[in-house]
């Protein structure tokens, strides 16, 4: 049952570590049809569904096509190359946890495990400081939401006796419905998720670092990363929080905090000047998007996350990927790019309008489906406009990068650019059209 | 054989990719076969489609290809399906037949053109869209299609896109069609929001019962399905473009402007008949507009002297009669007349462009002359071309076509003497604009010196289209001459039997009358161009006269009366309202999120210990919000 | 009052006070040190609930390994008050009151709640915190977050060793 621990944490170079990604996408894919390889009892402290494999699967993929996309600036990025790979599969092994924990003690494990690899990842670049200060900061930042999320799930228990998911009501038995312990405990391990999907006002650590980090590790951060810490999330909600909901109003809560999220990411990315930092606050406005999915947690909600798990973490590495690759990061960096690397503009641009959630591209059904989530409760109509509205905003500063690209003259001066490099590029541009042209593919796949 | 349906519009698709992505690095003979070959596979394939579709005609009397479903959400689903019936095949093969005729004609047409492989890339674009349009059974899909097919028409104009007074016409296509296909699409929302549904066949199974005849909802769909139809194929008061969407390549105009993108409109409304027969207003509508524009375009046809110009507004007017045709509810006629006119209309527009090509890009029909004895091919095909323009009795295909109108246009469940006399009118004024070109053309003395004369590729289209125009006719018969009506059997396998009036007087009577108008308009034509002169000459001193016809020459002055009516007021009402309140409130958005930015900015200043303030303050929030609750 | 009561009373003020002297000391020394009170007054309440395990974990861990490392830390470095960096009175404030607001919550929300009122501890009750139950909750129903936790450890040694590595 759990193959998804495999550790592959001998991956010294990046052709065994796609390799080894290949092998675990694959195992993974098969075992979502429910073809089994090992048993172990877990005790009921993992539980493996489909919506975690499937999440699984999208995961891996991704992460196969950032290692072979960006691969080689892993190596670049410091002396240790092989250190780095053991340490995203070491995260990736916290992500296998996070979609299948049904124990808040998995819970923490799950999420500690994914982030311990991301401090080390954040400071890889050991000469710059920056980069120092970026992993220092998110580092505490990062115990602090820890040591939150610990009296949260100290608190949950005192409320219901058990680490468990799922709460038998009667075991409480002491006390009629939801104990204040619990309900004070969820309050602080959604505190601690949130700040670990970065959603306002717990974002602060975001900007700086992304911005500080190596554009690599940010790009893997910023989708894959965030993407799992959101499944956690919709899971806790699923269970917990659908629970308690008599006792907490969840939507108000929820509500308050995406139009912050949205409010602070949108706003503040619309007149940065690096791009790299534009996407860090870009990746908090999508965070406020994806919240829409906890909002009210139905099926249309799961299948909507998985969706916009997939968009956005496809089209963020494709830009990451042209980040990395670009010498200068702010926006007059990619003046006339187009000229200069067509390919790379052309599907940097896709990649942008995905994001910004233009029709035929994979982010227009993947917002679409966030907001229908909204819409079928009935109720909290404005904050589907709201979403709306932040949305557009959204397409401003996207846009300023096409503008730049296509309309700025300049002489963007990048990296030497592979084939294979291009190759991938397109592919993946491809696979973000395709999804927006038939949604229903990928979503066919989804019945829970 | 259905199954491999989608190949039709696949193949040009594909040589559309192809030629796009990779044309740069392709030799023109490489180009050249792709895009022909594409479009000539797509042709074959129809017509081994056809055969077997008119052999074993499938019992539900449509093929259908379901290929995948495109989105679907609660209520609203949308599948991308192909579905090919009696009518949808009738366009089929006209769009990829003809236009593979057409693709052969421009491979050595645009031979000496620079852009080569993004002129074959926006044709293949063309006939997938179009394909598109005629096989979509739902309205979704053919909306796309119909966008499509917009949209390569613009690229098309604008072909040599140097030239400003191109991307001008290309501008004006686009935003005059534009108007059509924005009320085509709210009478596709009043549709869907009246049945919940946009697929075609559930659409005209369901409208019968869900809509009383006659009710306005129904009567505001159908005309807004007409003024859709009605910018596409250029009908009163969206006709402004074409004329001057002649700017493109000659091919273009024949495949785009004048046989296939143009007749969507007459698509529309033939597979929405069902919608317009339960409103008689629209229908009175359809033909009223039809007649209009059929005398209309005539009269400026009458008086042009650029050669595609004629032949543009032939069109025009010769789409009113098609449109005159679905207004009487012959619906078999209309698209009988669609399908001779695409081939006559194709060749004279490729003979057109043959001749202006040798004669060094010289449009002017008065700067041609004598060319009867230095290009006789083209000659003879243009003569075939304009027998069936002008309707000559039995020897073209133009006449059993339009003889079928004429007689409908009286006789027919909504037809009146009144109609008739129009649509009569415009078949002299078709006569005998047809004659002038040809005699100003071909008779006479020689104007202009030769220079490269079509070669093979270009002259065997011509020949076949040619044979086409004088023979496809002959599919059809009226019924009191040989009873052979092989055109409308098919066709009405989809489209409902035209209704005839009681006491009408004998078939024969009009059948004469209409053969004899159009012999009068070539008499006519005759006296003027080549008896006698003179007169001409004599009208010329005419002031009067000359305004007459400086009003026809500029299309009865409707760019002008459009500039003066919404043009210029409109650039008056945004030149008052160039910093207005809008702009005002944007400018305050825009300081706003400049301020809040700031604002935010100040959160951000990188030190842990105000982040992690802001973090508990943020906690507080939530606690005092939900415990004190 | 029992004798467990008075033990209570003192540990918990024992605690309390120590944790002010820890933020309120201007020696980081002295810091550390009172910290280790804490850990201690701490460590016997565990005992006083009969966790004997979590109790000298708790000294083991904390008042052993960590301080020790906070205290080799804080003399490499030199810290004294004289080096301490100017620090923003603003900040003080914010913090106090955000701190402060944080308790009054707390607070008044758990006396509002009314249902830990009549809950009291239950002392010297119980043997679940005995190592030997502990272990095999330990290594029965929990074996596999505690195998996990191998892969957290390992993990948190890969990077150590990425960062510590001279460069």
């Amino acid at each position: 049952m759990i193959c998804s621990i495999i550790v592959r944490n001998k991956g010294s170079f990046r052709h065994i570590a796609a390799f080894g990604l290949l092998i675990l996408l694959i195992a993974n894919i098969l075992e979502t049809y429910g073809k089994d390889f090992f048993h172990v009892n877990t005790m009921q402290l993992l539980q493996f569904d489909r919506f975690g494999f499937l999440f699984n699967s999208i995961a891996l993929g991704a992460t196969l096509i950032y290692v072979l996309l960006t691969g080689k600036e892993i190596e670049k990025s410091g002396k240790y190359a092989a250190e780095y790979f053991t340490l995203i599969f070491f995260v990736l092994c916290g992500i296998f946890i996070l979609s299948a924990y049904d124990n808040l003690l998995m819970l923490f494990l799950g999420i500690e495990i994914m982030s311990i690899p991301l401090y080390i990842l954040t400071g890889s670049d050991k000469r710059n400081l920056k980069s120092n200060e970026a992993a220092l900061k998110y580092f505490l930042m990062g115990a602090f939401s820890t040591g939150l999320m610990l009296m949260g799930i100290a608190l949950m228990y005192g409320g219901t006796g058990t680490f468990q998911l799922e709460v038998q009501r009667i075991s409480v038995g002491m006390y009629k419905g939801v104990s204040f312990l619990e309900i004070t405990g969820l309050l602080f391990l959604m505190v601690a998720m949130a700040f670990k999907v970065s959603a306002a006002p717990f974002h602060f650590w975001t900007p700086d670092v992304y911005d500080g980090a190596p554009a690599v590790f940010t790009s893997f951060m910023a989708t894959i990363v965030k993407a799992a810490a959101f499944v956690a999330f919709i899971k806790l909600c699923d269970v917990r929080m659908t629970a308690t909901l008599g006792a907490i109003d969840w939507k108000l809560l929820f509500a308050l905090i995406i139009v912050f999220t949205l409010l602070i990411g949108n706003i503040t990315a619309v007149f940065q000047q690096s791009v790299k930092r534009m996407l860090a606050y870009s990746s908090i406005a999508q965070a406020g998007f994806m919240l829409f999915a906890l909002f009210n947690v139905n099926d249309v909600a799961k299948e909507g996350l998985l969706l916009y798990t997939a968009a956005y973490s496809l089209a963020t590495i494709g830009i990451f990927a042209i980040l990395v690759k670009m010498k200068d990061y702010t926006f007059e960096g990619y003046n006339g790019l187009a000229k200069t690397q067509p390919v790379l503009a052309a599907t940097n641009t896709v990649f942008l309008l995905s994001l910004a959630g233009i029709p035929l591209t994979a982010g227009f059904f993947a917002k679409y489906y966030m907001l229908a989530a909204v819409v079928k409760t009935g109720s909290y109509i404005w904050l589907v406009v709201v979403g709306v509205l932040f949305a557009a905003v959204s397409v401003y500063y996207y846009f300023r990068v096409i503008q730049a690209m296509y309309f700025r003259n300049g002489n963007a001066a990048t990296e030497t650019i592979t084939f294979s490099f291009k190759t991938g590029l397109i592919i993946l541009a491809a696979i973000i059209i395709l999804i927006g042209i038939l949604p229903q593919v990928l979503l066919n796949w989804f019945y829970f | 054989m259905h199954q491999y349906l989608f190949l039709i519009p696949a193949l040009p698709l594909a040589g559309f990719l192809l030629l796009s992505l990779g044309g740069r690095h392709l030799s023109r003979k490489i180009i050249a076969w792709i895009g022909v070959g594409s479009v000539s596979a797509a042709a074959i394939f129809t017509i081994i489609l056809g055969l077997q579709f008119l052999q074993a005609p499938p019992p539900e009397g449509s093929y259908t290809q379901t290929l995948w479903q495109w989105m679907s959400t609660e209520n609203f689903s949308c599948a991308i399906n192909l579905r090919v019936d009696a009518l949808s095949l009738v366009f089929l093969f006209i769009i990829t037949f003809v236009g593979a005729l057409i693709h052969i004609y421009s491979s050595a047409f645009m031979r000496h053109d620079r852009d080569y492989a993004r002129f074959f890339a926006s044709m293949n674009l063309f006939v997938c869209a179009m394909l598109l349009l005629v096989l979509a059974d739902n309205l979704v899909l053919m909306y796309l299609g119909w966008e499509g097919v917009g949209l390569c028409s613009y690229l098309l104009i604008g072909f040599w896109y140097e030239t400003p007074a191109n991307c001008h016409a290309a501008n004006k296509a686009f935003y005059v069609t534009r108007i059509g296909d924005t009320a085509m699409a709210i009478g596709l929302f009043l549709l869907f929001k009246e049945l919940g549904t946009l697929n075609i066949p559930e659409i005209l199974q369901q409208a019968p019962q869900h809509f009383t005849a006659a009710s306005p909802n129904i009567t505001l769909i159908a005309l807004l399905l007409l003024a859709g139809g009605m910018g596409k194929s250029a009908q009163l008061p969206l006709q402004t473009w074409l004329p001057d969407a002649m700017a493109g390549p000659s091919p273009v105009s024949a495949l785009i402007h004048a046989a296939t993108m143009v007749t969507a409109g007459v698509y529309l409304i033939a597979r929405m008949h069902v919608v317009f027969q339960l409103s008689p207003v629209a229908m009175d509508v359809t033909a009223i507009v039809g007649a209009l524009t059929l005398f209309i375009a005539g009269c400026s046809a009458l008086v042009q002297t650029d050669i595609k110009r004629i032949l543009a507004y032939s069109t025009i007017s010769q789409i009113g009669y098609m449109f005159l045709a679905l207004g009487v509810g012959a619906w078999s006629a209309a698209i009988f007349h669609f399908f001779t006119h695409a081939f006559f209309k194709a060749l004279l527009f490729l003979a057109a462009g043959a001749i202006i090509e040798s004669l060094h890009h010289e449009h002017d029909i008065f700067k041609m002359g004598g060319l009867r004895k230095k290009m006789p091919l083209v000659f003879w095909t243009f003569l075939a071309g304009a027998a069936a323009l002008a309707a000559l009795p039995l020897i073209s295909a133009g006449f059993f076509s339009k003889d079928q109108i004429l007689w409908y246009a009286w006789s027919a469940g909504n037809g009146s003497p009144m109609l008739w006399f129009v649509a009569l009118a415009g078949a002299f004024i078709t006569a005998f604009y047809t004659t002038r070109l040809m005699i100003v053309v071909f008779w006479g003395e020689m104007k202009t010196h030769i220079g490269e004369y079509p070669g093979r590729a270009m002259t065997i289209p011509l020949v076949i289209l040619a044979i086409l125009s004088v023979i496809a006719g002959f599919i059809e018969w009226p019924h009191n001459m040989v009873h052979l009506t092989l055109f409308s059997d098919l066709v009405q396998k989809v489209l409902p039997a035209t209704m005839l009036q009681d006491d009408l007087p004998e078939e024969i009577v009009f059948q004469i009358i209409a053969a004899a108008t159009a012999l009068f308009g070539v008499y006519t034509g005759y006296v003027f161009y080549q008896g006698n002169k003179a007169l001409i000459e004599e009208w010329k001193q005419s002031s009067a006269l000359m305004q007459i016809r400086n009003f026809l020459f500029k299309g009865w002055a409707f760019d002008q009366l459009y500039d003066a009516l919404f043009v210029r007021p409109f650039k008056f009402l945004t030149r008052i309202n160039k910093s207005d309140l809008f702009d005002k409130l944007y400018n305050g958005i825009a300081l706003v999120s400049r301020r809040l930015n700031q604002l935010f900015s100040i959160s951000q200043n990188g030190s842990l210990r105000w982040y992690i303030v802001g973090v508990l303050i943020g906690i507080i929030f939530i606690l005092t919000l939900q415990l004190m609750l | 009052m029992t004798a467990s009561e008075i033990i209570f009373w003192f540990l918990s003020v024992l605690a309390l006070f120590s944790a002010i002297m820890v933020l309120i000391s201007r020696n980081p020394v002295h810091s550390v040190l009172w910290l280790i009170v804490v850990f201690f007054a701490i460590s016997g309440h565990y005992i006083l609930l009969n966790a004997q395990f979590l109790a000298i974990v708790n000294l083991i861990v904390y008042a052993g390994a960590i301080m020790v490392l906070f205290l080799f830390v804080i003399m490499l470095m030199n810290l004294n008050t004289e080096t301490e960096p100017q620090r923003n009175t603003w900040l003080k404030v914010i913090g106090v009151i955000s701190g402060g607001l944080l308790l009054t919550v707390m607070v008044s929300a758990a006396r509002s709640a009314g249902e830990l009122s009549n809950k009291t501890a239950l002392i010297g009750a119980g043997d679940i915190g005995l190592i030997q139950n502990l272990g095999k909750v330990l290594f029965n129903q929990y074996v596999v977050p505690f195998e996990i936790t191998s892969v957290l450890f390992l993990s948190a040694m890969v990077g150590a060793v990425v960062i510590g590595k001279k460069d």
